[in-house]
């Protein structure tokens, strides 16, 4: 069952000056039920803007999306959204940052509490369950900001660049655990990176949009069973062929300007 | 994360200079010490051998004698008691109400567009400027200290906790509609310990401006009250209470601003620096 049907969907924002500035033009995609699918393009081209219309934050100008065929009106507790800064709430002890969306969704304290305990486990952040986020490291933050997240067992989860915030080595060990966990949980994810060798790493499917206003320029499909390594050849072939198609798509916005 | 290290570092970096510069000041700081002295013996010479007229200066060891004995007969504790009672009370309603108006502008901007003009011209009047007309509308009682005690907070901390909750970063109103937070709650669970650095802010101005004003009207026209006790004092050239007084009122005014600094301590200090 197709689980996020993207149609037709177009973004024209309009800036301070009143001008229309065309983010997003005619996008098509579908993103099957337990698909993890990245989305990398060059800065501006519309990454987060479709990101965030799929997460019902903000509507499209144009077209429709569709979760499990109902258009998507608003936010809902179906799609989770994993944001690139964490935005912890610095007001909160991790355990209660992990805690807010269940206590807006009103579910039970001991239940609350269990599904704690699991994801504080799972993310490796027992020890901190009770610090404040100023006191945990970027890595940290971002996994704890993750767990908010999955902790709500949401059918979608869509995150907007949420390793590019910490160093090289963490960013590893998340892209680890994001992978074991999707492994696990078999959930939908709609992942944004500007980091081609992350992207397909991680997913099985790549969508590789033109500079602004985004069009889909080309979509790989990653067969290489996880747990991949970066070394593996066709983690590189495509890698080396998606960076080769971006600077194609420079090329073809300027002969369109010229024209 | 790494500009929130790169933060501390500076953070460091900041202290630490200081922390030295204080070591160093320590020669002036001895200084200042002996400047303050001085000054006190001189105005304690100057008064007892009568170089300058008691009506215009007093003997700090007369200052402090006649602080003991209006507490010791009594004569000052009715008059605290009611400004006390007077700037508490005012303050505390002036707070109360711009708190809960500025939560509700933010609950309902619409409020907020039909209140704010009005707001911001009254909060353009001076306060002592009306109170003439206060004492004809409240009496020289309680009721129009208490209203322009009222007036001098409640919108300080209005205007700070809607700042301070227009403010509020896009990315924590995202996760709050993400995990579909009604308005409610958003202003409750988000908008509002956001706002918090911003009231607080708008607390302890307005505390210090609440001590003027209850000192100030009291002078004016009053039964009782410190500054009540003030015009009192000059009308009897009783130079060494003025003295006294003007003490008091300025310890009480430091200690109320004290006092909100650290209630913001206890509240705050867990989760940022205070
Ligand atoms: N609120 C807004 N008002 C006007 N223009 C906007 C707004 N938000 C985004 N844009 C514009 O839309 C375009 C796409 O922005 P978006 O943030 O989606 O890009 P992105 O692909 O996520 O970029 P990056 O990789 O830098 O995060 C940009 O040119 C941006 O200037
Ligand atoms: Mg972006």
């Amino acid at each position: 069952m197709p689980s996020i049907r993207i149609e037709n969907v177009g973004k024209i924002y309009e800036d301070a000056d009143g001008n229309n500035v065309t983010a997003l033009n005619n996008i098509n995609l579908t993103i099957n039920d337990g698909e993890f699918v990245s989305i990398v393009g060059p800065s501006g081209c519309g990454k987060s803007t479709l990101l965030e219309i799929v997460a019902g934050l903000q509507p499209a100008t144009s077209g429709n999306v569709y979760l499990d065929e109902k258009p998507i009106t608003g936010p809902g507790r179906d799609i989770g959204v994993v944001f690139q800064s964490a935005a912890l709430f610095p007001w909160r002890t991790v355990r209660k940052n992990m805690a807010y969306g269940m206590e807006i969704a009103k579910v039970p304290k001991e239940e609350q509490k269990k599904r704690i305990d699991k994801y504080l486990d799972l993310m490796g952040l027992k020890d901190f369950a009770d610090k404040y986020p100023s006191q945990l490291s970027g890595g940290m933050r971002q996994r704890a900001g993750i767990a908010r997240t999955l902790i709500m067992n949401p059918k979608v989860t869509l995150m907007d660049e949420p390793f590019s915030a910490v160093d090289h080595l963490t960013r590893s060990t998340l892209q680890e655990e994001l992978i074991r966990i999707h492994q696990t949980e078999k959930k939908t994810v709609l992942f944004v990176t500007h980091d081609i060798s992350e992207a397909v790493l991680l997913s099985d499917r790549v969508i590789l949009l033109t500079p602004r206003p985004g069009r889909i320029q080309e979509e790989y499909v990653i067969k290489t069973k996880q747990p991949r390594s970066r070394t593996d050849d066709e983690i590189i072939k495509i890698s080396a062929q998606i960076i080769a198609d971006i600077s194609r798509g420079a090329e073809f916005k300027e002969a369109e300007y010229f024209i | 994360m790494a500009s929130d290290e790169t933060a501390v570092l500076e953070e460091e970096r900041k202290t630490l200079p200081t922390k030295k510069k204080r070591k160093k000041i320590t020669g002036i700081t001895i200084a200042q010490i002996v400047f303050v002295i001085a000054l006190l013996v001189y105005m304690e010479i100057a008064v007892k051998k009568k170089w300058i007229s008691p009506v215009f200066l007093a003997a700090p060891t007369d200052i402090f004698k006649e602080g003991v004995k209006i507490i010791k007969d009594g004569t000052l504790l009715p008059h605290l008691l009611i400004s006390l009672e007077e700037v508490l009370a005012g303050y505390a309603l002036g707070a109360v109400t711009g708190i809960a108006v500025g939560l509700l502008w933010t609950l309902f901007p619409k409020v907020e567009e039909f209140m704010s003009a009005f707001c911001s011209a009254i909060m353009a009047v001076p306060k002592v400027a009306i109170l003439p007309l206060l004492i004809l509308w409240f009496g020289i009682g309680f009721k129009s200290k208490l209203v322009l005690i009222f007036l001098f907070t409640v919108f300080t901390v209005l205007f700070n906790t809607v700042g301070g909750a227009k403010q509020v970063s896009d990315e924590y109103i995202k996760v709050a509609r993400v995990f579909e937070t009604g308005r409610v709650k958003t202003v409750f669970k988000v908008v509002l310990p956001f706002a918090l650095t911003s009231i607080f802010t708008g607390l302890k101005l307005s505390a210090a401006t609440a001590m003027t004003g209850v000192v100030f009207s009291e002078m004016q026209s009053a039964k009782a009250g410190i500054g009540y006790l003030l015009a009192e004092s000059q009308n009897f050239l009783n130079t060494k209470r003025l003295f006294f007084l003007v003490i008091l009122v300025t310890v009480m005014s430091v200690l109320f601003v004290k006092f909100f600094k650290l209630l913001e301590y206890l509240t705050c200090h867990k989760w940022r620096k205070v």
